[in-house]
């Protein structure tokens, strides 16, 4: 096996993304195709240069990418659909990364895009017996691992309340966010409850919407941004063992895993990027809901077990932190179109490293990671720098 | 069959014994490997040890008894239209001390639900369908102090 930081030096030709939010007289491959021919004007190339398409989404059916690119014309190339739930698009845009590095293709695009399914989402993950038992809530198996964190850690529900009003605080600078508003404590612990401890305003909205990539070798770049270079794209499926309720893993007590299969994804990613959490200068943290991000941060190692809550108090993860999370308001502000959500973090981490995140700029931001997770499982962590 | 000519039906096959003598209580039904020792509950009939991988599981009853390790309440109906128990509703999990975790609602007084907390195993109904008829399941319940 050849590492890939020996391969091709692969970045970030350009960048696409729409507006998310809720659309009811467009589909997947409206957003999708929008996304794609933003990300072609920001790369200044033209739709023949692109060699290869790996399209992201979940709940589209056969030949989802196809549809988006026959919006734009079909050009004969090879197009892959990825379906890997909610790191549908870090998957697509891995596979992207790894055609360019191993110099098979140079020019290659990434899409993820969705137009949500209305009401709770459904999962493969739950047989039969456990559909019956009702054990398929999304939230409740949040909570379940909310009320375990809280026990372990000491954490709040207010603390789990402060993760959605900084996301919110800093979704009011993204224009591209679903949730444009901010919320205050009050209205976090007054919404509704929907599985004890875990009220609604806890839980990521979903949107529809798409994310789209054009990945090349150095020497097509044609833009004049910033040159954004792919330091590491890892992925892990489950590891044996470990919990994991939203996936319908119940944990080994007799073999409990060494690594979460967020700390091993990163674990990886770290590696073939030569670099540590300490180098980061930007974080996109899987905030599916509020709880999540705290763990999430913690497996990711920026900071010890039990500790983000304490950093979160300080605003250590606020935009002018010492390590900012979820600066365009994470799924809590942008929503959580499942196939482009992962899009949607890399796309913010290229925008801080380039300077163009306006109100909302990380001051000389050089490396950025995004970890999407979720159902599967997956974990997918993505590093780039200037 | 019950009164008025209803029936009463396990919701899920498989799950638990049927006790067939009065002073025998019902257990849950897990694989044990006979390699490796990992327990999974609920059994798997395909005998494959998803641990070390080899067709070494055998059946094993489960004690009756564990300690919360988890619980949530949930305040709506499940996506999908396989649920007709009531809402609220209260699951989570459950370590009994062989060394396995058990997903499974709990009954009784949600209020006295803790992690840590002792519970027992009961068989007790989910809903009636239209007809009468009685759907029961396996449930942990907290013993009380």
């Amino acid at each position: 096996m050849r590492p890939l930081n020996e391969m091709r030096e692969v970045t970030i030709g350009g960048i696409g993304i729409t507006k998310w939010g809720f659309y009811e007289n467009a589909e997947w491959y409206d957003f999708g195709s929008e996304a794609i021919l933003a990300a072609l004007k920001d790369a200044e190339m033209e739709w023949k240069d692109v060699q290869a398409a790996f399209c992201g989404s979940v709940y589209q059916g056969t030949g989802s990418g196809h549809q988006a690119i026959k919006e734009i014309g079909l050009t004969g190339i090879p197009i892959i659909n990825v379906e890997n739930a909610c790191s549908s698009c870090a998957s697509a845009f891995r596979l992207a990364y790894q055609m360019v590095a191993a110099e098979i293709y140079d020019i290659v695009l990434a899409v993820g895009m969705e137009k949500m399914p209305r009401g709770p989402i459904p999962s493969t993950a739950f047989r039969p017996w456990e559909l019956k038992l009702g054990f398929n809530v999304q939230p409740a198996n949040y909570a379940n691992i909310a009320v375990q964190y809280m026990k372990n850690t000491g954490a709040t529900m207010e603390d789990f309340s402060l993760v959605t009003i900084k996301n919110r605080r800093h979704g009011t600078l993204n224009p591209n966010a679903r949730f444009q508003k901010p919320v205050t404590l009050e209205e976090v612990m007054n919404s509704r409850l929907v599985a004890i401890p875990l009220r609604l305003l806890h839980c990521c909205p979903l949107a529809d919407g798409a994310a789209a990539f054009i990945l090349c070798s150095k020497d097509k770049l044609k833009s004049k941004h910033k040159v954004i270079t792919v330091a590491a794209s890892t992925l892990t499926s489950g590891v044996y063992g470990e919990g994991y309720p939203p996936a319908d893993l119940i944990p080994s007590l007799k073999y409990p895993p060494a690594m979460t299969l967020s700390e091993l994804s990163a674990k990886q990613a770290y590696e073939v990027a030569g670099c540590g959490p300490a180098d980061i200068d930007v974080v996109q943290a899987y905030d599916t809901m509020a709880p999540a991000e705290l763990w999430d941060l913690e497996e990711l190692g920026f900071c010890k077990p039990g500790e983000a809550p304490h950093l979160l108090r300080e605003g250590v993860f606020d935009l002018n932190g010492k390590i900012p999370v979820n600066t365009d308001g994470g799924l809590m502000s942008r929503g959580h179109p499942l196939g482009a959500t992962a899009g949607g973090q890399i796309y913010e981490i290229v925008l801080q490293l380039r300077g163009q995140a306006g109100l909302r700029q990380v001051k000389d931001a050089k490396v950025g990671l995004a970890h999407a997770m979720g159902a599967g499982p997956n974990s997918a962590v993505t590093i780039l720098k200037r | 069959m019950t009164k008025d000519g209803k029936m009463i039906f396990p919701l899920n096959e498989g799950l638990y014994t049927l006790p067939s003598l009065p002073d025998e209580k019902t257990q849950l039904i897990g694989s044990k490997c006979t390699n490796c020792g990992e327990l999974f509950f609920p059994k798997k009939d395909k005998g494959l040890c998803i641990h070390c991988q080899q067709i070494t599981l055998e059946e094993v009853k489960l004690s009756r008894q564990g300690k919360i390790a988890s619980f949530t309440i949930v305040l709506q109906p499940p996506s999908g239209g396989f649920y007709h128990g009531p809402v609220p509703y209260a699951y989570g999990y459950v370590d009994l001390p062989e060394g396995v975790r058990i997903e499974t609602q709990f009954t009784g007084d949600f209020n006295t639900l803790e992690i840590g907390g002792d519970v027992e195993l009961v068989i007790e109904k989910l809903y009636e369908d239209a007809e009468g008829n009685e759907f029961v399941t396996y449930k942990f319940k907290p013993l009380k102090d």
